[in-house]
């Protein structure tokens, strides 16, 4: 998701350890974490052309070689080629009876819109077909390349075979040596024998290639002729179809377009989605989108004093509430711990471990186990990110009150927050509020790197209403959450001496 | 300068070619030649300050572009702007070169400085800019945000159709200059 303005001076700390963005990220409602992309599974759920939209299943997908076979690629700059017609006279061959008439016939090429390469610039003759007829550029190794996959297919195969047999024979231990096709009172002539050599040499194992010492002289003028670069490739569209990697523009060729894929994103702690799009590939819309965005209150930088060492600066942040419950953020300290906490009726705080998060059913994956990603779960990683500069964290809390989307339409009412500790409170309107805080640079110099932008650290504690429990007839399970968050807000100001 | 700005003037400096269509709403300033079928799109400039701008047939010059024969300190004399036939100056580019050939298309918010000279069938890309001072060899293309460039094999094709229909169109909404001078008989001596 794209995220205006402040594209990384608000960093979200990930259950991995990561540091992103709040658009980056998702919020796992199951394990009640912040998971980004980097601790979430992949899963590929559909392959489509970006450019026909044409979605084939994936074991067709597998034979085309994952490309598209309508749309190309401009060789040259990588756009999409767009399809153009054009009309050109024909005379009819049929000279029968009248004389033959010219025909207009209608004629195909490629063309693309950015750098205007063409079909025609290529010289690939015109197609008298729109889709279809373009002939696929033949890699100079497709032989060779075909000859090995089905050597490796039919050893592949051999191997199986054997496994088969081992699981068969395994019982009859008598008949052990059965299986190398000779009996136990051969083998016991053989023993202390060199080993047979093997006779079943396959005959169609292809020849094994060969390096040559002998190169290709190169020609006499290659230091002194001038070179005309518009005409040579780049290292970019020769790596663009490493098969082939031509010198000279004139021998680009098309290429078919590559399919891109629409995937799901799973946690990988409780196996829960957290992210999946709808099958269709003209829907840009989600069946399951967990963002962070959505759940977790989200911080902005609205204004900043300029930094100086040692003197307090003035700091001024957004906070707005996304969900449909009102949440209460307390700003902590970096080294409080990050447990998620619940206030019982009794008012006790308690800690939630894993066990006792009311979740939905244990595993949601549906795939057969076979089948299934083998899901590793890796430890987080120490968050390594300098902080360099002290915030002086407010005593009282604030309340952000439910996201309403009419409110912004209404005319706004100042008295709805009264108790607002006005010192930190700046301004509040609708779900949104602004807070002051102070922020002082550290006048460690010997930590300080030159020039490096000030780092602010800080735990942000909101209230979160886990509303899966709601389905299972339960109370909706009222928890504080933590998140570290870290703002980057700027170089500092040079002293003036 | 400033009595450049009064029609009377204005409509003595410029000269418009038979069958040229150049809307009203655009934006002429000094000594200005515009030859037969060039189409001058509303909001369009054409802005002679340093010296006379020569424009030739079936051009075509969309909105918001600017085509400047620029005052520059190192000019000797008046400089005159020429450009050629049935090149095409997309919406918000930016011309200041001192010559253009024939069939060049300025891409929408392509720059061409005045030390450049532009020949024949180069096109220059969307956004692209050149600022150095050079002759672009024929059918060059210049593309993308780097500006790669490229030789094309054969020219872009003149807009003819284009140029038909917004003769239709055009007519029909705004209006027009009348043309000035004598058909192509004699403009062919200018």
């Amino acid at each position: 998701m794209a995220y205006l303005f402040q594209i990384d001076c608000v960093r979200y700390a990930c259950s991995c350890g990561s540091l992103k963005s709040i658009a980056k990220i998702y919020f796992c409602r199951h394990c009640l974490s912040i998971r980004c992309g980097y601790c979430v599974c992949h899963e590929v759920d559909s392959y489509y052309c970006s450019n026909c939209l044409e979605n084939p299943p994936a074991s067709e997908v597998r034979l085309k070689k994952y490309k598209c076979s309508n749309c190309f690629d401009c060789p040259c700059c990588f756009e999409t080629l767009s399809i153009r017609s054009g009309q050109v006279l024909v005379k009819s061959l049929h000279t029968t009876q009248e004389e033959s008439k010219p025909v207009t016939k209608k004629i195909y090429y490629l063309s693309c819109t950015l750098c205007r390469w063409s079909s025609r610039d290529a010289g690939i003759p015109d197609q008298t077909v729109a889709t279809g007829s373009w002939r696929e550029q033949e890699s100079p190794n497709t032989y060779r390349i075909t000859a090995l996959i089905n050597f490796y297919k039919i050893l592949g195969s051999i191997e199986k075979q054997q496994k088969e047999r081992k699981k068969f024979q395994s019982k009859r231990i008598f008949l052990q040596f059965e299986k190398f096709g000779i009996t136990s009172t051969m083998a016991r002539k053989r023993v202390g024998q060199l080993p047979l050599l093997q006779s079943n040499t396959q005959s169609d194992q292809p020849q094994p290639s060969e390096a040559s010492e002998e190169i290709e002289e190169l020609s006499q003028d290659i230091f002194t002729k001038s070179i005309d670069i518009t005409k040579i490739t780049t290292l970019d569209q020769r790596l663009q179809h490493p098969e082939l990697q031509v010198e000279n523009i004139n021998e680009l060729r098309p290429q078919r377009k590559q399919f891109i894929v629409k995937r799901s994103q799973r946690c990988r702690f409780c196996e829960h989605t957290v992210s999946k799009p709808d099958y269709c590939p003209t829907s840009t819309k989600f069946k399951i989108q967990l963002a962070a965005f959505y759940h977790v209150p989200e911080l902005r930088i609205v204004a900043c004093e300029p930094l100086r060492l040692g003197y307090s600066s003035e700091l001024l942040l957004k906070f707005c509430n996304p969900t449909q419950h009102q949440t209460q953020i307390i700003l902590l300290s970096m080294d409080t711990p990050m447990m998620p906490t619940t206030t019982t009726l009794q008012g006790i705080k308690e800690e939630i471990n894993r066990e006792n998060v009311q979740m939905g059913c244990d595993s949601p994956n549906l795939l057969p186990s076979a089948v299934r990603q083998a899901i590793v779960v890796e430890e987080g990683r120490q968050v390594n990110i300098v902080i360099n500069a002290e915030v002086i964290l407010p005593s009282s809390s604030f309340i952000l009150p439910p996201r309403d989307d009419a409110a912004e339409y209404d005319d706004p009412s100042d008295s709805q927050n009264s108790q607002d500790d006005p010192k930190l409170v700046v301004w509040r309107k609708g779900n949104k509020a602004i807070i002051r805080l102070d922020v002082i640079p550290y006048v460690d110099k010997d930590k300080m790197v030159k020039d490096e932008p000030i780092v602010v650290g800080l735990a942000m504690q909101y209230g979160y209403i886990n509303t899966i429990a709601t389905l299972e007839h339960k109370a909706p399970q009222k928890l504080d959450l933590k998140v570290k968050l870290f703002l980057t807000l700027g170089n500092l100001v040079h002293n003036i001496l | 300068m400033s009595d450049l700005m009064s029609p009377s003037s204005r409509r003595f400096n410029i000269k418009i070619g038979s069958g040229a269509l150049v809307c009203e709403e655009a934006i002429l300033k000094g000594d200005i030649t515009i030859g037969s079928h060039t189409v001058v799109h509303p909001r369009a400039s054409i802005i002679a300050e340093a010296g006379p701008i020569i424009i030739g047939e079936g051009n075509i010059i969309e909105e918001m572009s600017t085509i400047i024969n620029r005052i520059s300190p190192d000019d000797t004399g008046t400089p005159v702007q020429i450009i050629g036939n049935y090149n095409v100056f997309e919406v918000d580019s930016t011309c200041e070169a001192s010559k253009v050939g024939d069939n060049n298309v300025l891409e929408c918010k392509a720059y061409v400085s005045k030390q450049v000279e532009l020949t024949n069938g180069c096109v220059i890309g969307a956004s692209c800019s050149l600022r150095d001072e050079e002759v672009v060899p024929e059918n060059t293309i210049i593309y993308g945000s780097q500006c790669h460039r490229r030789e094309m094999n054969d020219k872009p094709y003149p807009q003819l159709g284009q140029l038909e229909y917004l003769m239709k169109m055009l007519l029909g909404y705004h209006h027009i200059y009348k043309p000035n001078m004598p058909p192509p008989k004699t403009e062919s001596s200018t």
